[in-house]
């Protein structure tokens, strides 16, 4: 990150890797993961389905589910290594100090409980209050997330309220014991798009206020460009460019990230289709050599076929490509010419 | 939208549980099907007799003193032959069959229920570990309940009953019949829980709400109990219907054959075993009268599980 602080960071995932130990054998589905969040900043994760944003989600908690597990690397949350901890010290931090929002309102609610139930429940299982107190707590948290006459949902089942509702609900609960840090999987998914505004707008004043941090996972661009600080683009398990959102959306370096945001309908001229990356993203069991993109790429030079680009760091961004690599520049420029002249005209550009 | 309720700070009591259960679609289906209040209402009128048998029999079947061997295989009073102190006649022992069949039905009931809550109990437990869990503790517990399938129920029972009685003295056994019944019914039966619960487990536990569950860092026990278990209901309870019918059914199958309640504390099976050979000569009224109570409520509680089915499933919504 460009803006170092003084202050250590909330939390920073340093060199993860997670596998899938299928039948066919080990699979990877997150590579050398990177990056560091600070108390109340806000990071978008940008990519395709199955870019591995969920599976991200779910291994800062260390919640892989079954063959999945952490192989390499840490989660480091306040100081202690979540990746190695044992289940019962990872309960204290689940829900309490991190939350987290799924994607489908109408199926993260236990149909058979009540609000009011469900929320007391969460409060019980980190704090030792009584259930009143619970319920005052509760009530409170319903007023933040705005839902009108918080009282009567409190004994409400969730089939009884619409999904916009249920989604305040569902922030609500994250919000019950104060977290540090909200991991929120595709939010607004499953809403209609006005309802989907409300939402963001209500997860954004309330991280504000709380000063909460944010990882928000998305594949919507549009959503990441008005709530981040900061964007992370993944491509098949690893970051292929990080940085300040603004600098992201308005100067995309990867050719995958220029993809993105050319693919949004807004850059479509009227009447003709819209802008497509060729292609789709390869399954984790046959990512190609080299980086993983270059059969889609347009810009594919040599080195791509062989060599795994790292990040590189571009003035106040980090991004993994081969065109932005001095040497393999020198290098293929020693090889083609006419590479040479292509990737010239990229950087020129 | 956005004004905050300026009365929410007052707590609200919850609606009360009897405005949500006439709200609800079960008292709605129910008040709408005949089959289902008639069966409700036969049931009911059972359980009621059988646990008031004390109050409302004239005689007290298990008193010795009171039974007169001359008043032996007297036929309902509605026959010439009848005796109007014995509604229902008596059986080979003089024993009133009125009294007998009341006494008999609670035992029949207390068994049945009883059985099947042990059924249950175990059924539970193994089936959501089974489903919860997963893997190595999945298998053990599923061969063990193919296993314990393998064998019927009756075979079960007849082996473990005749064992105990033989090696413990028909003394012993006719004090510990009851428990012993509850026992080897209840034992013998928990894989047909364990089976439908572990099917709605593996269902359930693939939802997000259980995700969600684990993600705020609720113990796994409570993940189990709390939040799966009361969705995978509506089949317990189906089966429980059709449980308790099929418990009633093999004690009276295991005293007819001589291996369940003494004849000394008759349950409706006992009671239709022991008129069974003045059946010929007859006295009819032994067997066929406490048969046809057993028929009626096995039945009532077949119809009633068959409701319970259609309305808890979803798929079956008939509005």
């Amino acid at each position: 990150m460009s803006n170092s602080s003084t202050d250590a960071p909330l939390l920073s995932v340093n060199n993860l890797e997670v596998q899938f130990a299928l039948r066919q054998g080990a699979v990877t589905a997150l590579r050398d993961l990177n990056f560091t969040l600070k108390r109340g900043e806000r990071l978008g994760v940008v990519g395709e389905s199955g870019a591995g944003k969920s599976v991200l989600g779910f291994s800062i908690i260390n919640l892989i589910s079954k063959p999945g597990s952490i192989t390499k690397g840490e989660v480091v949350y306040e100081g202690q290594n979540l990746a190695v901890m044992n289940n019962n010290q990872l309960r204290s931090i689940r829900g309490n100090r991190i939350a987290m929002i799924f994607q489908d309102p109408m199926m993260t609610l236990n149909p058979v409980l009540t609000i009011g139930d469900q929320m007391v429940e969460c409060l019980h299982a980190h704090r030792k209050i009584s259930k009143a107190e619970a319920r005052a707590i509760a009530l409170d948290k319903l007023q933040q997330v705005q839902i009108p006459s918080p009282d009567t949902r409190l004994d409400q089942y969730p089939h009884e309220l619409s999904g916009g509702m249920r989604q305040r609900i569902v922030i609500a609960i994250s919000l019950l014991l104060d977290p540090d840090l909200i991991i929120a999987d595709e939010p607004t998914t499953a809403l209609d798009v006005t309802i989907q505004a409300e939402i963001m707008g209500l997860i954004l004043n309330l991280c504000e206020e709380h000063n909460v941090a944010l990882m928000l996972i998305t594949h919507d661009l549009g959503v990441v460009a008005e709530v981040t600080q900061t964007t992370m683009v993944m491509y098949a398990g690893r970051i292929i460019e990080q940085g300040p959102t603004q600098d992201i959306i308005h100067h995309p370096r990867h050719p995958y990230t220029q993809g993105l945001i050319n693919a949004l309908p807004q850059m479509a001229t009227p009447g003709q289709r819209l802008n497509q990356i060729p292609g789709s993203m390869p399954s984790l069991q046959s990512i190609p050599d080299g980086c993983a993109f270059r059969l889609r790429c347009d810009k594919a030079i040599k080195a791509c076929e062989s060599v795994v680009p790292d990040l590189q760091i571009q003035q106040t961004v980090q991004v993994a490509c081969h065109l932005y690599a001095p040497e393999t520049r020198q290098a293929s420029s020693l090889n083609t010419s006419q590479t040479d002249a292509k990737v010239g005209g990229l950087i020129n550009e | 939208m956005n004004t905050v309720n300026p009365t929410a700070n007052k707590k609200v009591q919850a609606p009360s549980r009897l405005s949500r259960f006439l709200g609800s679609h079960l008292w709605h289906s129910f008040k709408r099907d005949r089959v289902a209040q008639v069966s409700f209402f036969v049931f009911l009128t059972a359980v009621i007799l059988a646990a008031c048998a004390p109050l409302i029999a004239p005689f007290n079947p298990y008193d010795l003193a009171s039974i007169d061997i001359m008043d032996s295989e007297i036929p309902p009073s509605w026959k010439d032959a009848g005796d109007e102190r014995f509604w229902l006649g008596t059986d080979a022992q003089g024993r009133d069959m009125w009294s007998t069949i009341l006494y008999g039905t609670r035992l029949s009931l207390t068994i049945g229920i009883c059985a099947v809550m042990l059924q249950a109990f175990l059924g539970i437990i193994f089936g959501l570990a089974a489903g919860y869990i997963g893997g190595r503790v999945d298998s053990l517990l599923m061969r063990m309940a193919d296993i314990q399938l393998s064998f019927s129920t009756l075979m079960v029972a007849i082996i473990v009953l005749a064992i105990f009685q033989a090696s413990f003295g028909a003394e012993l056994y006719s004090e510990l019949a009851m428990i012993m019944l509850i026992l080897v019914i209840g034992i013998a039966e928990w894989p047909q829980y364990a089976r439908t619960i572990r099917a709605s487990v593996l269902a359930e536990k693939e939802k997000e709400y259980v995700d969600a569950a684990r993600v705020m860092g609720l113990p796994t026990f409570r993940i189990m109990f709390r939040h799966i278990l009361p969705n995978t209901l509506s089949p317990i309870l189906v089966i429980s219907t059709v449980q308790v019918a099929n418990a009633i059914i093999s004690e009276a199958s295991l005293s007819f054959l001589g291996l369940g309640m003494p004849v000394d504390q008759p349950s409706l099976g006992s009671l239709i075993s022991s008129g069974f050979s003045y059946v010929l000569s007859g006295a009819w009224w032994i067997t066929v009268i406490p048969g046809a109570i057993l028929i009626v409520i096995v039945l009532v509680m077949n119809l009633l599980g068959d409701w319970l089915r259609d309305v808890l499933n979803p798929k079956l919504y008939k509005g």
